[in-house]
Order: structure tokens, then C-alpha cells, then sequence
């Protein structure tokens, strides 16, 4: 089993110091540990944001994608490389906006892969502007007037579009995160662990503080995770007026929904049993189909 | 109108009527009753992009010799509507015959149609009627009538039903069979001469019908493709029925995926993970695939693009043919990156640079552009059955175990290609990335100025090394000529067909065609240029995009040009008239 620290590269993590991707990637690190996955037998894919630089620090076979475009370069590695763990890393602004089709879509598609979102509710990289994930009514520089819209509830989008395993983390509570994280990357079909990652340089109101007083987990209030119906009430509760109070708004964290024994995308796709380099090895004999057109 | 070949047995029969009424697979049923027989055929099917209603027409060139194209004249027009009739006067030829349902309209009241022609009434619904088959077989009635106008055996046209429901009741057969022969019968009775004597014929070796797409799906096949992802879009969309139909028993992962956007996403991630793989589309979905085309030149992805090509901006005229996006073709995409563009330009070459496409991917790690058009995507011609032998499949240079100590992603060479590892091969840890990159792929020291310039140099001397391996333009016609013209893609077909029929009238043409538009063969096309007593280019578009490159690369112009953008594919006539004019 390689050892937590064997998953780092020589590049040191150029985030923000406190930086909510800090606390993902120590989770992450833990539980590829803890599952035993040498470097060869998972690949990640990222998108373009502070989460993607992150393909700089993880040791992996992978694929730092383009932004918001993560997912369908994933879908593809996962039907065609059944002998791999597919996990995707992609942020809010890249995989909720930019990239918000592909996530409905491989989410009802079931394919066989996890999809960590670092949700800080901001655009970090770009500088501060407004996120999918941004509060309503919370000034940015790209909304001084305070953002108009209501956020995208990525979990109650993932619920209602059937999603196998839906569930929320917090970057601040790591030992939790690494659990959930190991729960997604065994679970067969798609897999999406929202985090809550505060920004400590643009989001200057979820912060580590506000949510160490909010959040909650779910198992300790006994939630049923099989419970398709509580899990998207729940998924209601995550967004809150901006100036609630903590007993006002509370977070929950934890698995919000699990299913198994669903088939995946890849099970019943054709092609997808074996890797698709086994299938360039020498020519296909395709005479008899041409001369079914003559 | 085109001159008849004193030597060949040759008629044109167009099938026209409302969209819906089965009028393409009615015409394919003749061309593959004709290949049967004997002939050469070449077909060519103008709609309207939709459903039901409009103008639709199929137009099916039959001959005993080698041709290239398709022609305007029609010998037999089948009219199951009266427009049919108004709309394709002027294509008759002398003693054409008119087969048309008495019960849809007079024929008497239609302006214009000539003393010579002769119509043949057929009461194609009363056949049906009386066959107690559905609306749609007056389609077999009709072509029961065109048999019997040309006096050709009908059980080509029965067998040819027998087969095609051969999984369907019994009684369908039967009353397609009732339909053909009440067609027959009713030509046969009515007086009206048919000029040629064409009888099934014994011909030198097999033929099969297909497409363009077709000939590139069954080319991918044979190259091993493992994934082929596509957004359905005219006229790309019958490939992605392609693959979909045989999928299963050739274990390929095929996709309609949400957006082109994600299909172009997904075949770079497929070719990630070694896999080959494909997508295509036309313009308008290429436009959305713009990004992850450049996303596959920078982390050096192998993936084949088909970009089969119709008139636009935006949704232009969607099932029409235009050559205008050859200059976005091999510049899609903000930076520098090689990328390779292949335009084949009949079916043949359609098969054979799909294949050499997937090793020019593999080989060069960069990405392929198919550029075809709706001209050869959608219609079919009798052709020699594909020399399978030929193919070769070439993953270029792959890291296996035993060779990881060293592993670089991108490993600065004096090729430029960086020898890659598969994914999943143990110690064979790397990033491929969209971000410039050091030679492990990581993002992190991209920015400096020399990495920067190493990896684009890399990436950049794989032109270089393209320009070795590409297929080089073809020729056509003897070394000297009256005119030489230079073409790409499709209009290769109707200029061919024109020069042969200019050679008969003593003038003599010959042609490059530009195979490989990118890189582009500036040196063979100069000699070409250079060598010629008149030169010109004939193109489907209005700027002239391949006199730009000639221009550019070259430094020289030709003397004539001709050009079409109204959709329509440049015909022999259209092509042989300009090339008397510029002759004088």
C-alpha cells in the first residue's frame, strides 16, 4: 500500500495559504491510501480552476482537461478503460457553469466514475467574480449589486436526475472527507461528492468559520441514506439568506443519498468490457460487411 | 446536356415527389438492381431538411462504362407529384418519358412539357389499391412502370423485393411483388418507344454500393477504432448510424453524446487511454468542437475528425454541399499546433485515408481532419469492393513495460513525437494537459520561457515530420494539356467525368487533386502549376480557399477560376462548359 505521503510530486501546492483544496487533497491522498491504489490503477481527470492546478501535486496518470469539460473526456477514459479507476476533480464555476450539461448528463448516463466538485461558491482563479454556486444577493466584482440569481443546487439537480450516490463534504473536517471519498470511489456508477471549500482570498462570507458553526452530519441525525425523498429535502436546505444565523442555517454533510446494485452506463454499453487499445492490435476482417453492399 | 458516350449503354432516371414518401430507398432499391445487373451506377439525392412535404428527388446515372459522377439529363422521370414535373422540364432529353399516376394530376395542364416527351400513365394508387398494399408501395409500382418502359426483365425488381422482406410476413412481399408487376404490365401496354437497348450485362468483377460514409465508417472499422462519438448533424449523422448498427459485433463504444462539445471531449479522452478514436460532424458542430481540437493539439491526443462539410455561416442550407470551410479546417483553433487535413474526393479515397488517417494520428500524436462534403457523405456509387489488404494499423511510438525508468510525457525529441505510455502501465506516472507543460506534463513550470519554447518547438517539428508521411496529391490526365486544373475533395468527381468527355471532343485536360490539404504541398503543387500551358481551379465556394493556399504557398495564381456556392455540387456539363469558354 503506498503511503499517504508517496502521492505527492515534486511540485509544491501553490494555493492560497489556508486554501480549502488543501484539506480535499489530504482526503484524497488518504483514502487512495487506504483503498490501496498504486499510481497506475486509478487516473484522475481535472478541469481548469485552483482545484485543476492541483494535477501538479497528485501522482497519477491523468488528464488536466479543459474548463467546464472534464466530464466528457472522463466519461470516455471510463467506457474505454474498464481496468481503471476513473475520478474526476472539477469546480463550481467549471463543472456548474461551463460544464453544467455534461454534469446532468453523466449523472442520468450512470457512468462509472467519481466526481469530486470543490464548490468554494466563487471564481478563484479568474479573481472573485460570481460562481454558479454563489449566494444570492452577495456582491462580487462581477456582480457589485449583489448576484441576482439563486444558486444552483447541484445535489437536488444530481437527485432529481437519478443519481446513484450523491453526497456532501466539508474541506475543513478531513478524517470525514477521506470517508466519503473512499464510500464514492467503490461505489459502481457515477458518484459526485460536492465539498464545501471556503476561499479564503475572494469569499469573504462562507468561510471555514461560518461553516465550523453550521455544518452536521447527517449520520449522527440519523438520516437514511436510502431515502430518495429525505435526501432531496435536504438538498433544499443548502442555501440560506445571506445573514442567517447558525441555528437559522444549518449544513448538513455525509452520504445525502446511496444506491447500489443500479447498472451502470458502462455494464450495458456495448464495447466497454475491455480496453480499447485490445481492439487496434491488428486490422478488423470487415470483408463480409463490405460485401453486404454489394 | 451532356454528350452521350457513342460507346456505352447509359440512362438517367429521376424519382421526385414530397419528402415521406420512401423516394431515396426506392431509388437505391434501382441502383441496386442496376449494379446487379451489370452496370455502373452513381446516385445523387436533393431535400429539404425535413419530414414530410417539400421537394425531394433521386437521381440515379446508369451506364455500362466507368463514370465519375453524376449528370443532369433525365431519360425517365418518375413524378409522384405534379411540381415534380414543372420543376424538371429542362433536364429531359429527347424522348423522355414521363411516368406519372393519372389520378395526382392532367398532365396535359403542366406548361412546357415538350412534343418529344412521352408520358406513361401508371394509376399507381389503383395498383396498390388492388394489391391491398399500403400507400407507400406505389414507390414499387413505379419502378415496376420504369422497368417496364425500358423493357428490362422484372424479376431483377422481384428478387430484389424478395430479399429485402425476406424477414418481414410473407404477404408483404406479395403484395410489393403485385405492385412491381401491375407497373410493368402498364408501361409495357402503353406505346411509347425507349430508346436504348439495355439488357443485364456480365461485367469484370464485383461492385458494391456505398456512400461516403459508408466508405470512411467501414475504413474506421477496419483501422480498429474503439469509440466514436457524435451530435447528430447532416450530413454526418449516417455515420453515427454506421457505428450504432454494427457497434455490437465489432465491440466498439459508440456515443450520441449531449452537445459536440462533448463528443470532441470524449474521443480525446478515448485516444488518452489508447483507445482510437473518432467523431464527426459538419461545420456548425465543429464550430463547437473548436476548443477540444486545440485541447488534443497541445496534449498531443490521436484523434480523427470527420468535418463533412455543407453551405453555411450557422445553419446555412443543411443538406446541401459546399467546399467553404476548407480554410477553417486547418485553422480551428486559437494557437499553434500540427494538424493533419485529408480530403478525400471520391469513395475510394474516403476508405483509404480513413485508415491512413488513425495511423497518421497515432504516428504524429496530434490530430486528423477528415474534410468531405454532402456531395460524397450522401450518395452512393458502384465501386470496386475496398482492397482490404492495404490496411495497416501503426500506433507509432508506445513506452511498454521495462522502458518506464526514464518516462517523459513529453520527452523533448529531434522528431517532435514524444514516445507515449498507456495509461495503466506501472511507473509510468504523467499529466497530459491542456496547459503548456514541461516534459512530465506538468503545468507548473509551463510558463517558463524556455520550456515554453521547447515544447511548442517539439510540438511544431512534428509538421515537419507530417510532411513525410502524408499521401501525396493524386494526378489525372496526361503530363501535358490543353488546361490543368487544381481541385480538392468532391469536385474531383465531376471534373473527371468532364475530362473525359472533352477528351473525346479533342481537348485535353489533366488534374491535381489535393489530397492532403494540410500540410499543404506547396512544392508539388508549384511544379504542377509551373509545368502548365493554362491553369485553373475549380472549388465549391465563393472565395476561392484553395487559390488562397496556392497563392500564399506558391507565391503564384492561376489563370482561371470557377466557383459554386448555391449548394449544389459543381456537374460535369457546368464544368465542361467553363472549360470550353476559358479555351475559347
Amino acid at each position: 500500500m503506498p503511503e499517504v505521503k508517496e502521492y505527492t510530486t515534486p511540485h509544491k501546492p501553490t494555493w492560497c495559504p489556508g486554501c480549502g483544496n488543501f484539506g480535499m487533497w489530504e482526503a484524497l491522498k488518504r483514502a487512495l491510501s487506504q483503498l490501496d491504489l498504486d499510481f497506475n490503477e486509478y487516473s484522475m481527470v481535472w478541469g481548469i480552476g485552483c482545484h485543476g492546478n492541483g494535477a501538479d501535486f497528485l501522482k497519477t496518470q491523468g488528464f488536466h482537461a479543459l474548463h467546464g469539460r472534464a466530464l466528457p473526456v472522463a466519461s470516455a477514459l471510463s467506457l474505454t478503460r474498464p481496468d481503471l479507476k476513473v475520478i474526476v476533480e472539477m469546480g463550481d464555476g467549471d463543472g456548474y457553469g461551463l460544464g453544467m450539461g455534461h454534469f446532468i448528463h453523466s449523472v442520468r448516463r450512470n457512468i462509472d466514475m467519481t466526481c469530486i466538485a470543490h464548490n468554494n461558491q466563487i471564481y478563484g482563479l479568474t479573481t472573485g467574480q460570481a460562481s454558479p454556486t454563489t449566494e444570492h444577493l452577495m456582491r462580487t466584482v462581477s456582480t457589485p449589486g449583489g448576484v441576482l440569481e439563486e444558486p444552483v443546487n447541484p445535489l437536488g439537480l444530481a437527485l432529481a436526475q437519478g443519481a446513484t450516490f450523491v453526497a456532501r463534504g466539508f474541506a475543513g473536517d478531513i478524517p470525514h472527507l477521506t470517508e466519503l471519498y473512499k464510500q464514492a470511489i467503490g461505489h459502481e456508477g457515477f458518484a459526485l461528492v460536492d465539498v464545501f471549500q471556503p476561499c479564503v482570498t475572494w469569499n469573504k462570507l462562507n468561510t471555514f468559520s461560518w461553516f465550523r458553526e453550521r455544518v452536521y452530519n447527517l449520520e449522527d441525525e440519523g438520516h437514511d441514506p436510502s431515502d430518495r425523498r429525505a435526501a432531496f429535502e435536504l438538498s433544499l436546505t443548502t442555501f440560506h439568506e445571506m445573514t442567517c444565523t447558525p441555528d437559522e442555517c444549518r449544513v448538513p454533510i455525509g452520504v445525502f443519498y446511496r444506491e447500489d446494485e443500479v447498472p451502470t452506463y458502462n455494464e450495458d454499453a456495448t464495447g466497454a468490457g475491455d480496453p480499447g487499445y485490445h481492439k487496434a492490435t491488428k486490422p478488423r476482417d470487415i470483408s463480409g460487411l463490405i460485401a453486404s453492399f454489394g | 446536356m451532356a454528350p452521350r458516350d457513342p460507346e456505352a449503354v447509359e440512362v438517367r432516371i429521376k424519382i421526385g415527389g414530397p419528402a415521406g414518401f420512401g423516394i431515396k430507398a426506392a431509388g437505391q432499391t434501382l441502383a441496386r438492381l442496376f449494379t446487379r445487373a451489370g452496370y455502373e451506377t452513381f446516385d445523387l439525392t436533393e431535400y429539404p431538411s425535413l419530414i414530410k412535404g417539400g421537394h425531394n428527388n433521386y437521381h440515379l446515372r446508369i451506364s455500362s462504362e466507368e463514370i465519375f459522377s453524376h449528370v443532369e439529363p433525365v431519360d425517365i422521370l418518375v413524378a409522384l407529384d405534379r411540381d415534380t414535373v414543372a420543376l424538371h422540364l429542362d433536364e429531359l432529353t429527347e424522348g423522355a418519358a414521363i411516368i406519372y399516376d393519372p389520378n395526382d394530376f392532367d398532365i396535359g395542364e403542366v406548361a412546357g412539357v415538350p412534343d418529344t416527351a412521352c408520358a406513361v400513365p401508371a394509376p399507381l394508387k389503383e395498383i396498390v389499391y388492388e394489391a391491398g398494399g399500403i400507400p407507400i408501395m406505389r414507390n414499387v409500382a413505379a419502378l415496376g412502370a420504369v422497368l417496364g418502359h425500358i423493357g428490362f426483365p422484372l424479376d431483377y425488381l422481384t428478387r430484389s423485393i424478395e430479399q429485402q422482406f425476406a424477414h418481414k410476413a410473407p404477404e408483404i412481399a406479395e403484395q410489393n411483388v403485385a405492385c412491381a408487376s401491375a407497373g410493368y404490365e402498364h408501361a409495357r401496354d402503353h406505346e411509347c418507344a425507349f430508346p436504348y437497348d439495355m439488357q443485364a450485362r456480365d461485367r469484370d468483377g464485383e461492385r458494391v454500393l456505398v456512400d461516403g460514409n459508408e466508405s470512411a465508417g467501414l475504413a474506421a472499422l477496419a483501422a480498429g477504432v474503439g469509440l466514436y462519438c457524435a451530435y447528430p448533424m447532416t450530413p454526418a449523422s449516417s455515420l453515427l448510424h454506421f457505428f450504432a448498427k454494427h457497434a455490437e459485433k465489432h465491440d466498439i463504444v459508440v456515443k450520441h453524446t449531449e452537445d459536440e462539445i462533448a463528443a470532441m471531449n470524449m474521443v480525446v479522452g478515448g485516444a488518452f487511454g489508447g483507445t482510437r478514436s473518432m467523431c464527426a460532424t459538419s461545420g456548425g458542430g465543429f464550430s463547437l468542437m473548436v476548443e477540444a481540437f486545440g485541447l488534443a493539439g497541445v496534449s498531443e491526443s490521436a484523434v480523427v475528425v470527420g468535418l463533412f462539410t455543407r453551405p453555411g455561416p450557422a445553419t446555412g442550407m443543411p443538406t446541401w454541399t459546399e467546399q467553404s470551410d476548407l480554410r477553417f479546417a486547418i485553422h480551428a483553433s486559437q494557437g499553434e499546433f500540427p494538424r493533419v487535413v485529408l480530403a478525400p474526393g471520391d469513395r475510394e479515397d474516403a476508405f483509404h485515408l480513413t485508415w491512413q488517417a488513425f495511423n497518421l494520428a497515432d504516428v504524429l500524436q496530434t490530430p486528423v481532419i477528415i474534410l468531405g462534403d454532402t456531395y460524397l457523405s450522401d450518395n452512393r456509387q458502384s465501386v470496386p469492393p475496398f482492397d482490404t489488404s492495404r490496411v495497416e494499423i501503426d500506433r507509432g511510438e508506445i513506452i511498454t513495460e521495462g522502458e518506464v525508468e526514464e518516462y517523459a510525457r513529453y520527452r523533448v525529441t529531434d522528431s517532435g513525437v514524444s514516445p507515449r505510455a498507456i495509461p495503466g502501465l506501472k511507473g509510468a506516472e504523467q499529466v497530459v494537459n491542456s496547459y503548456e507543460h514541461d516534459e512530465h506534463g506538468y503545468g507548473a513550470q509551463g510558463e517558463d520561457t524556455g520550456v515554453r519554447i521547447a515544447q511548442n518547438e517539439k510540438r511544431m517539428r512534428k509538421m515537419e515530420l507530417a510532411r513525410t508521411l502524408v499521401p501525396p496529391p493524386a494526378y489525372y490526365g496526361p503530363d501535358d494539356a490543353d488546361l490543368s486544373v487544381l481541385l480538392f475533395g468532391s469536385t474531383k468527381m465531376p471534373v473527371r467525368e468532364a475530362a473525359k468527355w472533352l477528351e473525346r471532343e479533342g481537348i485535353s485536360i489533366n488534374i491535381m487533386q489535393v489530397v492532403t490539404v494540410w500540410p499543404f504541398p506547396a512544392v508539388e503543387v508549384s511544379e504542377f502549376l509551373g509545368r502548365a500551358r493554362r491553369t485553373a481551379i475549380i472549388e465549391g465556394n465563393f472565395t476561392g480557399q484553395l487559390q488562397s493556399l496556392v497563392r500564399e504557398h506558391c507565391l503564384t495564381d492561376v489563370d482561371h477560376t470557377l466557383h459554386r456556392h448555391d449548394g449544389r455540387p459543381f456537374s460535369p456539363e457546368q464544368v465542361r462548359g467553363f472549360i470550353k469558354e476559358v479555351l475559347g
